[in-house]
């Protein structure tokens, strides 16, 4: 029988239907926020009118606007260069400071010297050994007979020599500032516009005035190496003092601490791990920057990179690319070794345990001392001996030729024949057109634009200062030049996002490809930007198109990595209520996945936009023209106003772009 | 005949959490303690050869203590968790067998969820959360917007619709989860504890809602809970489990009138039983030699003891208990209520069992 009994309820039955819970009113204001940006837009298409109808329909910005700005950058110049033994800021302050970095760097290039080639080896062995395990060791000991054996092992002691003093020097300045950041308020409200806007330049951008105040030379790429890693240090130390749990404060402060005491026995030594896993980043950028500061003279392994671009020979600048590449990889392995040994939690060893581990430590570095010595008598104290060097250039370049006639000249590939055509093609049919435009729109279209843009994302305030800097842009005579840069920039962009992003998905749907591109993306990340500049060279020759795709190569990894780590940080509950919907993967990806990770995609973009404007800025080194290729200019030339006002534009570039991809729109939704 | 109204039906279900959990199924390790288990394989059993059927407009409330199960055995029904053996028929469909569009078919019309955390889409308004079951089956925004006015309607969310759910107070968000829930008109809904995170006044009006909707839509209902009193209130039976295992399957009266052992009798031991247990639950049946009782003092065998007791109170005389029809069923007198109410699980429990059970519709509708 198919009876479905009533059940009998022991409860009373609400008949009522539930009032409506009480309405939300809305105030006026509200209301008119409601209207969303739209009475915003039509002011400024108003204005755009009214500017347009006012100045006409003008090519890019009104030439008689452009102010002297120029000029007065040269005449600045001229003035710094005759008083700079003079005044008292360069002659008490600055030429001292100079000449105390510059010998910062001599002492340690003795140091190292002293030390001789088989005590620098045998001294990384030992510290691979301490912190790390004999793999490291052993990729230490490859690498640095690699700087030995092609001849860079002098540069590479000297880029050795101003990174260690660089970063020194950014640890010494950095902890204690980010100490009083994390403790008082007012210092933090006051250093974080600074970092912000630190962390959004390239470090090319203040090459010019560097040279200016230092002149060329080692100080000056100090300088210019602790400006562009002090922040992240000073970030990277707020951030490990905030991260320590407010219940363990508690704690201390519940047996009666003082701040000092606080700051020293619980939260200093709890942030001391993320401080030097901080640290690694901050030496991967230091590198970076060291290696490009050989454009205003420093030494080191830049040098033969730039002077092999400068001929196009592509075998040299490659095998002092490599050599980059593995200083990077050795300082990496040891530095983030020493965090890992940080980080794990110590084991409690037996007394003989204890003896051996210390007789085990006597003997590494009693190594090193013998390696000193054996070194000295050996080859007096100094470089690698260059009897032993090879010439890899041979192999290197028929290895390169042979690239280059399998992939570089055109009809070597099906379809798009070589990568010169792809090369040709991107310059003739994209990236030149889009200058074209860019640069010839009349100029109240960029500028109302850009404001409307910035009044979406982020308000009125937003909407100003972009439409300001774009102006600013056009009054320092950048206009044109800022117009190469921005369709390489847009370019780039492009491709990292429509390769990134999808690769990000793939990364997150399947394990094996997250597997897979891990690797990649971390050596990708570890590299210097500058290295980038070297096999983009090779297969599309100098030119536009270099920058574009070294861009490409150098952002790609974080709009991967970021898009993989935002997707996989979707609340697995909405991922389960889409699926009990029966949506397809298509249509949880679209309709809950993606939007639901937007803030850390828009975040990829921003990061994405950053290092591309990064890139091509350095890609003025091979050709890239725009902004990078002025700053060059000004170097090589003692074209300061050039080189100050291109400076000039790149940082106004980076800071629309960055408040263009930042926002409103990025943080509406709940966390 | 009686089959054609079972909507949901499970047979001898397993899930074991952990590394090769499928290949313990039926093994003796499964029936270590949980700790022990955990030791020697690494591994969770969440359900334990599970076997029910819930009956078209039923509401079938699953309780137990945290981690007892609950949350897996709900999901596995529409396979958000695949189970290791087992059958689950739902509306006619295999559950187990269905391949990937069979599957999401089921998913999209036959069977919604409301979930514990809400789980709406935070990026979604109102609407667009409610409209989300029907926009991935491909129905016209204007058709579908039709539909969500009307269910926020029936949920009292009318002029929320462009809202988005963080501008929402809880029970309130739980609304709109409800509401898109709904729907799609599904036959089956499954709710994962789903008031939990309510605070109690807004629970208990989000229960009513749920009881007001069910006298006009009747649907099959699995309710998952923890809460003993949301139990007694929504459920037409009530499953108590434990460890994976359901430990006993009945009516709120039979939960709480004789609970099986002391694990479910320490569940309702709080439970007020006079607000629970109806006249016939405590009466003795009707027998050729019973005299009946003055017209005075008649009640009702659905009346709750409470209700009674002032009247069987009064005198040391029984009080008749009548049926819908009238008819008289059965007596109850001081004796019989106080002892049903008095319920003392340990030593008595057998005992008042045995004499409970008795009445012949007391087997009807319990355990299959
Ligand atoms: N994805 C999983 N992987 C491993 N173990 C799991 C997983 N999901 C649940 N478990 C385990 O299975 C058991 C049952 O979990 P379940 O979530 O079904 O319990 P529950 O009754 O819903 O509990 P609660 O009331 O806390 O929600 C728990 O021991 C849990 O730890
Ligand atoms: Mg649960």
């Amino acid at each position: 029988m198919t009876v479905v009994t009533e059940p009998d309820r022991p409860i009373e039955l609400n008949e009522a239907p539930t009032a409506p819970p009480e309405r939300y009113q809305p105030s006026a204001l509200a209301k008119l926020a409601k209207l969303g940006p739209w009475p915003g837009l039509v002011v400024i298409v108003l204005a755009a009118l009214v500017a347009g109808v006012a100045t006409g329909i003008t090519a890019g910005f009104p030439a008689h606007w452009v102010t002297g700005i120029q000029n007065s950058f040269d005449s600045l110049a001229n003035w710094i260069t005759v008083h700079q033994t003079s005044a008292p800021f360069f002659a008490h302050f600055l030429t001292p400071l100079g000449s105390w970095l510059g010998d910062c760097v001599i002492w340690v290039s003795d140091f190292l010297n002293f030390l001789t080639w088989p005590g620098v080896i045998a001294l990384f062995v030992a510290s691979s050994l301490l912190v790390g395990n004999w793999r490291v060791a052993i990729f230490v000991v490859i690498a640095m007979a690699y700087f030995g054996l092609i001849g860079l092992w002098t540069v590479s002691m000297s880029t050795l020599a101003l990174m260690s003093v660089s970063v020194m020097i950014a640890i010494v300045v950095g902890i204690p500032l980010g100490i009083a950041a994390a403790a008082n308020r007012f210092v933090e409200q006051a250093i974080r516009p600074v970092l912000d806007l630190m962390q959004m330049l390239p470090a090319y951008a203040y090459l010019v005035p560097i040279v200016l105040l230092f002149s060329i030379g080692n100080p000056g790429g100090i300088v210019a190496t602790v400006i562009y890693a002090t922040p992240p240090v000073i970030r990277l130390t707020m951030l490990g003092i905030h991260s320590v749990p407010s219940e363990t404060i508690e704690a201390g402060k519940s047996f009666g601490s003082s701040r000092m005491q606080l700051l020293r026995k619980v939260q200093l030594p709890l942030a001391l791990r993320p401080i030097i896993v901080g640290i690694n980043q901050v030496i991967m950028m230091a590198l970076s920057v060291v290696v490009v500061a050989s454009l205003i003279g420093t030494g080191g392994l830049g040098d033969p990179v730039l002077q092999a671009l400068n001929i196009v020979d592509v075998g040299d600048a490659f095998t002092a690319g490599v050599a980059i590449v593995f200083m990077a990889m050795i300082l990496d392995r040891i530095v983030s070794a020493a965090a890992n040994r940080i980080g794990r939690p110590s084991r409690a060893l037996s007394l003989e345990q204890q003896h051996r581990k210390r007789l085990q430590q006597g003997a590494i570095l009693a190594g090193v001392v013998v390696a000193v010595i054996i070194g000295t008598i050996l080859s007096g104290p100094g470089g690698f001996p260059p009897g032993w060097s090879i010439s890899i250039s041979g192999p290197v370049n028929s290895l390169l030729t042979w690239l280059q006639t399998h992939l570089y000249h055109y009809s070597s590939l099906p379809i798009i024949g070589g990568t010169s055509n792809l090369s040709a093609f991107t310059t003739l049919e994209i990236l030149n057109p889009l200058t074209r435009i860019a640069g010839n729109l009349p100029w109240w279209i960029p500028v109302f634009g850009t404001a409307a843009l910035g009044l979406v994302i982020g308000g009125w305030r937003r909407a100003l200062l972009v439409a300001a800097g774009v102006m600013a842009i056009g009054y320092s005579g950048m206009w044109s030049d800022s117009a190469i840069t921005l369709a390489q920039v847009i370019v780039a962009l492009i491709m990292c996002v429509v390769v990134g992003i999808p690769l990000g998905i793939a990364a997150y749907w399947w394990d094996g490809v997250d597997r897979l591109l891990r690797p990649i993306l971390d050596v990708l990340q570890t590299m210097p930007a500058f290295v980038y500049l070297i096999p983009v060279v090779l297969f599309f020759g100098v030119g536009n198109m270099a920058g574009v795709a070294a861009s490409f190569v150098y952002a790609l990894a974080p709009a991967v990595r970021l898009t993989n780590l935002g997707l996989r940080q979707v609340r697995r509950d909405m991922v389960e209520a889409g699926n009990a919907f029966g949506s397809t993967r298509m249509q949880l990806l679209w309709k809950v996945e993606l939007p639901a990770a937007r803030p850390s995609i828009i975040l990829a973009i921003n990061q994405t936009i950053m290092l591309v404007l990064a890139e091509v800025i350095v890609a003025g080194l091979v050709g890239g023209g725009g902004l990078g290729y002025d700053v060059v200019v000004g170097l090589e030339r003692d074209e300061f106003g050039l080189g100050l006002a291109a400076g000039l534009a790149i940082v106004i570039m980076g800071v629309v772009f960055d408040r263009l991809t930042q926002g409103r729109f990025v943080r509406r939704l709940p966390a | 005949m009686e089959n054609t109204s079972v909507q949901i039906s499970c047979k001898n279900l397993w899930k074991i959490f952990g590394p090769k959990g499928s290949t313990l199924v039926g093994t003796p390790e499964t029936e270590l303690s949980p700790a022990e288990l955990q030791e020697k394989t690494g591994c969770v059993v969440a359900i334990r050869d599970v076997s029910f059927d819930v009956r078209r407009g039923e509401v079938f409330v699953v309780m137990g203590l945290s981690g007892s199960g609950k949350s897996t055995l709900i999901r596995s029904l529409t396979r958000l968790v695949e189970v290791d053996s087992g059958e689950i028929t739902l509306c006619g469909s295999d559950v187990v067998k269905a391949d990937k569009n069979q599957l999401r078919e089921i998913r999209r019309h036959k069977v919604s969820m409301v979930f514990q955390q809400f789980s709406l889409f935070p990026h979604r308004r109102v609407v667009d959360n409610v409209a989300y079951g029907l926009e991935i089956q491909g129905m016209k925004k204007k058709e579908r917007y039709a539909r969500v006015d009307e269910l926020l309607r029936v949920v009292g969310l009318s002029g929320f619709a462009q809202s988005y759910p963080s501008e929402l107070s809880g029970g309130m968000q739980q609304r709109v989860g409800l509401a898109r829930a709904l729907a799609v008109d599904p036959e089956v809904l499954l709710f994962d504890e789903a008031f939990s995170a309510l605070d109690p006044l807004i629970r208990r009006e989000m229960q009513d809602e749920v009881i007001r909707l069910q006298e006009r839509l009747h649907k099959t209902v699995v309710f998952v809970s923890h809460d003993l009193d949301e139990a007694l209130k929504l459920g037409d039976r009530i499953a108590i489990m434990r460890n994976g295992s359901f430990v006993q399957v009945g009516t709120p009266e039979e939960v709480v009138g004789s609970p099986k052992d002391e694990y479910v009798a320490a569940f309702t031991r709080d439970v007020s039983r006079a607000k629970v247990l109806t006249a016939r639950w405590a009466m003795r049946a009707r027998t050729s030699t019973m005299v009946a009782p003055p017209d005075s003092r008649i009640v009702s065998e659905s009346a709750l003891l409470q209700s009674v007791l002032p009247l069987v109170l009064e005198s040391d005389a029984p009080v008749g208990v009548i049926d819908a029809g009238g008819t008289l069923v059965g007596i109850l007198d001081r004796k019989d209520v106080l002892a049903a109410i008095n319920y003392e699980p340990a030593e008595s429990a057998i005992s008042l069992n045995s004499t409970l059970v008795e009445g012949p519709q007391r087997t009807e509708g319990a355990l299959q």
